[in-house]
């Protein structure tokens, strides 16, 4: 990788900024100044590996960054990871939880650094929350009045890895799939592969029909990291330079 | 927006709400009593009694975590769990649900905090109106003259000191109630409130509460069955006697 000079460090100029829907209360938006740059994808679609390589990359041209993830909030990640474990909450409830860790970080992290002009990356974001949800059947409507607290990102990458071959990638890496991400909790199949393999095709489904209306970039993540790593800067790079 | 019963559910749900210090408890708790020693089927059910979320509750007020938003969406997930688990379950088994304060709580509460209504509305939307919702209606001096008297420490929260709308806690305890009083005043006619002065005597407001829960629910239909039925040997007893008999099992 090559390093930039210090004159080729590109400055992030002001960029037009919008909440979903009703957004936080007192936010300045114009403040905003950094960047929010989303990766979405199943277990095992590569997420981590490109928000690594992206940050080498953006550290190395002379960006601060920040990351984020599901489930990592101070507020309520503990009592989620538990409430997870015993499998006992309902849907909505479950929903809501995850939407208070989200927007536990969105306050307390994604907005303080943005405005702080911070690159902030984030390992999921709203999409993959309203995908598991549509899957087992709540409201769009309902959920769309939800998330409308979410501040619309800079740059939104889908990883696209068919459900065949995340269960090689699971086995090679766990010899096990995941509970929750073969979706064994709906009840699609009492057999966890037939489970996932349907589980994760309907997210798929409806990662397809969000991108009509969320419009993120979805990229071939059976391609070599490398690969898919030079389309994310080139994309990311337009981000940034844009003003 | 539809009531329980308009959506087909055989139970009934009977919400209290109104300010700290309203008399709003010791209300419910009297309602509560009248019905169970009518032998009726009651559950009574307050708001945050839910196990699960009430260690993130209280970790994020200790340490002043929350804002606004966190604010709602932690009871809303509080509120969810509660009605899943419990009233939905209950109103299908065709219980008496009573409930110290219901969503109408929290239209007040997180608006007064700055969210926007219709936000908050639509995060509550999964939840059915309540078939009666009492409004207990006390002068903002009264409820506050109760409260200050007898609890002389004002958590931050409740004080609503994180609207920065005072720095000292009994200002701004009065100032938040205020503003609570307000908004439950704005939504009276559009939830159809019954409004009980809570300012009169404990007994008389008991009996208006008494009186129009008999008046809009058939209580006798929410009696529980105390005993298992009758054996099928025992000689069936003329049909104008009926009413008779049944008294004689309730007892």
């Amino acid at each position: 990788m090559k390093r930039a000079s210090a004159a080729e460090i590109v400055v992030p100029g002001p960029t037009p900024r919008r909440f979903y829907g009703h957004g936080i209360p007192r936010v300045e938006l114009e403040k905003l100044a950094g960047r929010l740059i989303v990766v979405e994808g199943a277990d095992g679609s590569g997420r981590s590996t490109q928000i690594a390589m992206l940050v080498e990359w953006l550290e190395g041209t002379g960006h601060a960054t920040v990351q984020v993830g599901l489930k990592r909030s101070t507020l309520v990640s503990a009592e989620l990871e538990q409430a997870q474990q015993g499998n006992i909450l309902s849907r909505t409830t479950l929903s809501l939880f995850y939407a208070t860790d989200f927007a536990d970080q969105l306050e307390n992290i994604i907005l303080p650094a943005l405005k702080a002009g911070f690159i902030v990356l984030a390992d999921r974001y709203i999409y993959t929350l309203m995908a598991r949800d549509l899957v087992r059947g709540m409201d769009e409507a309902w959920l769309k009045n939800l998330y409308g607290i979410a501040l619309e990102p800079d740059a939104v990458f889908y990883l696209n890895v068919p459900p065949e071959e995340l269960v090689q990638r699971s086995f090679a890496k766990n010899a096990a799939l995941d509970y929750w991400e073969s979706g064994m909790d709906i009840g699609l199949s009492r057999d966890m592969f037939d489970s996932f393999m349907k589980y994760q095709t309907a997210v798929q489904k409806h990662f397809r029909e969000m991108q009509a209306t969320y419009g993120f970039t979805i990229v071939d993540g059976l391609r070599p990291p490398d690969a898919i790593n030079a389309e994310l800067r080139k994309k990311i790079s337009a981000v940034l330079a844009a003003r | 927006m539809k009531t329980f019963a308009e959506h087909g559910f055989p139970g009934r749900l009977i919400a209290v709400e109104g300010l700290d210090g309203s008399g709003k408890s010791t209300q419910i708790y009297l309602l509560k009593r009248w019905l169970e020693l009518q032998q009726l089927k009651v559950y009574f059910s307050e708001w945050n009694s839910s196990e699960l979320v009430k260690a993130a509750t209280s970790k994020g007020k200790k340490r002043e975590l929350l804002t606004p938003t966190t604010f709602s969406l932690i009871h809303a997930t509080d509120f969810a769990d509660r009605y899943e688990r419990h009233l939905v379950p209950l109103l299908r088994a065709g219980y008496l649900v009573l409930c110290d304060r219901y969503i109408f709580t929290a239209f007040a509460r997180d608006v007064v905090r700055g969210c926007p209504p219709e936000w908050v509305r639509g995060l509550y939307s999964f939840a059915a109106l309540p078939d009666l919702t009492f409004f207990f209606k006390a002068d903002l001096q009264v409820s506050l003259q109760r409260i200050l008297d007898g609890r002389p420490q004002l958590k931050y929260f409740e004080a609503g000191m994180d609207l920065h709308l005072s720095s000292d806690p009994y200002e701004s305890f009065r100032i938040f109630q205020g503003r609570m009083l307000e908004q439950y005043l704005a939504m009276s006619t559009e939830f159809n409130f019954v409004v009980i002065d809570a300012n009169g005597m404990v007994e008389s407001q008991q009996a208006r509460v008494r009186e129009l829960v008999a008046h809009h629910i058939d209580l006798p239909s929410y009696r529980r069955a105390e005993r298992p039925a009758l054996p099928r040997s025992r000689p069936i007893r003329p049909a104008l006697r009926t009413p008779k008999v049944v008294e004689e099992v309730v007892e």
